[in-house]
């Protein structure tokens, strides 16, 4: 039965180096997947995310390093023996093929009798909700449908690592989000590993267990969500997950504390735990805080950062003020829909406070 | 809505994208004029030779059909023009399946060389066919060099002669639309078929091979229909003996004069032409479900 637990395969990836030419596409790349595990590989287009994909799937071999799932080193194994399901960016039901015989396909490589395979594929057209539409051609289902129908066809002979390259990035909003719920779902279910790439951050936090963001090559972060979002690792990571403000300044003095000279906002004094990357006295750095955690405040206290307004943009839930600082930073502040700033206009000058507790810092990378 | 509102003469569409009726009949027109007087008009005016002289008889169509000799002709003619379809199938395929995986410098000298017929006529190559299948020509040489003969055969003026030179002419025709149909195969699915279990045969066999049919059915359906009316390869290569219709109807009008009878050929040919074509119209209908994106 599709509905029993099938167990999932851990992936070990070691050190992965995929090169063309000069060029490096995967530069060094290790994740250990735990099995069972769903963790989605973030990244902005030629961040290597799809080569570290297509070397677990066997389309692609790596230059340098290896792959092992479970326990067994397969970077070399080609793609029809490594047992693996994908469901790939575009539609890739057979056309020629009904919905049916498309989900016994893979059961019809292993050698399963026809009635035993259509049986089976029934079953999986089934879990994905589309039971009696096995008759149908696939042109005739809509793009959902056809990716619903490409993940039974991935499952239905239980592999043990689900592999999904951007399967969502083709349907509209609200099938997307429906068809995410269908992915978790499923994962739950059949406790299949799942390694998802996608370059829709929203996705990925809402997915995955664990994000790997990648970047140029390189594993920026991985972690769960939470501390992705709440302590990004690094510059890159902080600016490309969610919405960050960034407001340059030098570190004054390291010690216990860290004092930071913040242009004409004066030396605020803050806990050393907000110094992500270690900053030397002297050094430029880069203030980072997310837009909900600013309030407004009296310009002149500390932490507080004079601004003049430019758009109030009201949205429902959350209230959004963009200002500008003196030295041309664009800030923003979303605050609570509730919030009573009708005496607020455009053209004012009001203080950004940004708490302490809220705050990361950055050593400023090489201008940019 | 007001005349004016209307134009009478519309040649675009607001949006650019469509033409209007008349542009679409004025474009179309010096096709159709062509059409009609150098074909439709002509072919009308022989066949109601065929039936009509010298008094209203079928005696001629009676005649195609029930004598042997003229039936064979027929007959010989389907049997070339489908050996020549299947042998050039056969060579066709893998090439048009190489130049779907090559790139750069070979890729353009491959088409180069499949698209190299095209630049030189007809009777230029059926020449040069003449010229190696002769007595003393190169293909002999070779079989008496390699010890498979110890005198010249004879190779020119035979079957065989006409259906490797035709197979030649012809093969751009094959090998063009099963490239087509190849490379609409979008190469996802060939990850797929190999990550669902499928060896490299076997997705070849299960996937790929289904795809190309409809290129294989329109190359096929080219090479036949224009191989059944094949004039100047058969004439110069076959033996008088062993005609093709097309030879046969070139005799009958020209050392013959029996127009009534030649047109009766034409008229059985251009009926097989028919409905070849109409069965085959038919059978395409099914592959526009199997079209990759609705």
């Amino acid at each position: 039965m599709v509905t029993t637990r099938a167990n999932g395969a851990s992936i070990s990836i070691d050190r992965l180096e995929k090169r063309f030419g000069a060029v490096r596409a995967v530069d060094g790349v290790s994740i250990d997947i735990a099995a069972g595990e769903f963790l989605a590989l973030l990244g902005p287009s030629g961040s290597g995310k799809t080569t570290v994909l297509m070397s677990i799937a066997g389309f692609d071999f790596p230059s340098d390093g290896r792959i092992l799932i479970d326990g067994a080193d397969c970077t070399y194994t080609p793609a029809n023996h490594r047992n693996l399901g994908m469901v790939f960016q575009r539609y890739t039901l057979f056309p020629h093929l009904s919905v049916l015989d498309n989900v016994a396909f893979p059961l019809k490589m292993r050698g399963l009798a026809k009635a035993e395979r259509h049986a089976r594929a029934a079953e999986a057209l089934a879990t994905v909700r589309l039971a009696g539409y096995g008759d149908r051609r696939p042109a005739q289902l809509s793009g959902g449908q056809q990716q619903r129908v490409a993940l039974a066809r991935a499952i239905v002979y239980r592999p043990r690592v689900l592999l999904m390259d951007e399967p969502l990035s083709a349907l509209d909003k609200n099938l997307r989000e429906e068809m995410q719920l269908e992915i978790k779902r499923l994962h739950s279910q059949l406790g299949i590993t799942v390694v998802f790439v996608t370059h829709d951050q929203g996705e990925a936090l809402t997915m995955a267990d664990r994000v790997a963001v990648l970047k140029d090559g390189r594993v920026q972060q991985i972690g769960p969500a939470r501390d992705l979002y709440e302590r990004p690792a690094t510059l890159f990571t902080a600016g490309f997950i969610g919405e960050m403000n960034f407001l340059p300044c030098d570190a004054a003095a390291v010690g216990d504390t860290i004092e930071v000279r913040v242009g004409t906002a004066g030396r605020w004094t803050l806990p050393a735990g907000v110094a992500v990357d270690p900053l030397a006295p002297g050094e430029r750095a880069l203030l980072a805080i997310r837009p909900e955690r600013v309030t407004l405040a009296e310009t002149g206290a500390s932490n507080v950062v004079p601004a003049r307004v430019g758009d109030i943009v009201y949205a429902g839930a959350a209230l959004l003020v963009i200002g500008t600082a003196e030295d041309g930073t664009e800030l923003r502040a979303r605050l609570p829909g509730a919030a009573d700033l009708r005496s607020l206009k455009p053209g004012d000058t009001v203080g950004f406070h940004f708490p302490a507790e809220a705050i990361l810092l950055y050593r400023a990378g090489p201008a940019r | 809505m007001t005349a004016a509102a209307r134009p009478r003469l519309r040649f675009l569409s607001s949006d650019g994208r469509r033409i209007g009726t008349a542009a679409t009949m004025l474009l179309l027109a010096p096709f159709f004029a062509l059409l009609i007087f150098a074909f439709l008009y002509p072919l009308g005016r022989l066949l109601a030779v065929s039936v009509l002289e010298p008094t209203p008889t079928i005696d001629n169509y009676v005649r195609v059909v029930g004598n042997p000799v003229y039936a064979k002709v027929l007959l010989r003619t389907l049997w070339i023009s489908g050996l020549v379809t299947l042998l050039a199938l056969v060579l066709a395929y893998p090439v048009a399946f190489v130049m779907t995986r090559v790139r750069g410098v070979v890729a353009a000298f491959v088409t180069a060389c499949v698209l190299l017929p095209f630049w030189s006529s007809v009777l230029a190559r059926t020449a040069a066919w003449a010229v190696l299948l002769q007595r003393e020509g190169v293909a002999n040489t070779l079989l008496q060099w390699l010890g498979i003969t110890d005198a010249p055969v004879r190779l020119l003026y035979t079957e065989g002669a006409v259906v490797v030179a035709m197979t030649h002419v012809l093969l751009p025709f094959m090998i063009l639309p099963i490239y087509g149909a190849l490379r609409n195969i979008p190469p996802d699915y060939m990850r797929a078929a190999a990550l669902l279990g499928a060896g490299r045969g076997r997705a070849f066999l299960e996937v790929m091979l289904p795809l190309s049919l409809p290129g294989v059915a329109s190359g096929s359906i080219l090479v036949f229909l224009t191989a059944l009316g094949f004039f100047v390869t058969p004439s110069l290569l076959g033996s008088p003996q062993e005609m093709m219709i097309a030879t046969l109807i070139s005799q009958q009008i020209r050392e013959v004069l029996d127009w009534p009878f030649a047109a009766a050929l034409v008229g059985v040919l251009t009926l097989v032409v028919s409905l070849i074509a109409l069965a085959f119209s038919k059978a395409v209908r099914f592959d526009r479900l199997m079209r990759a994106e609705a």
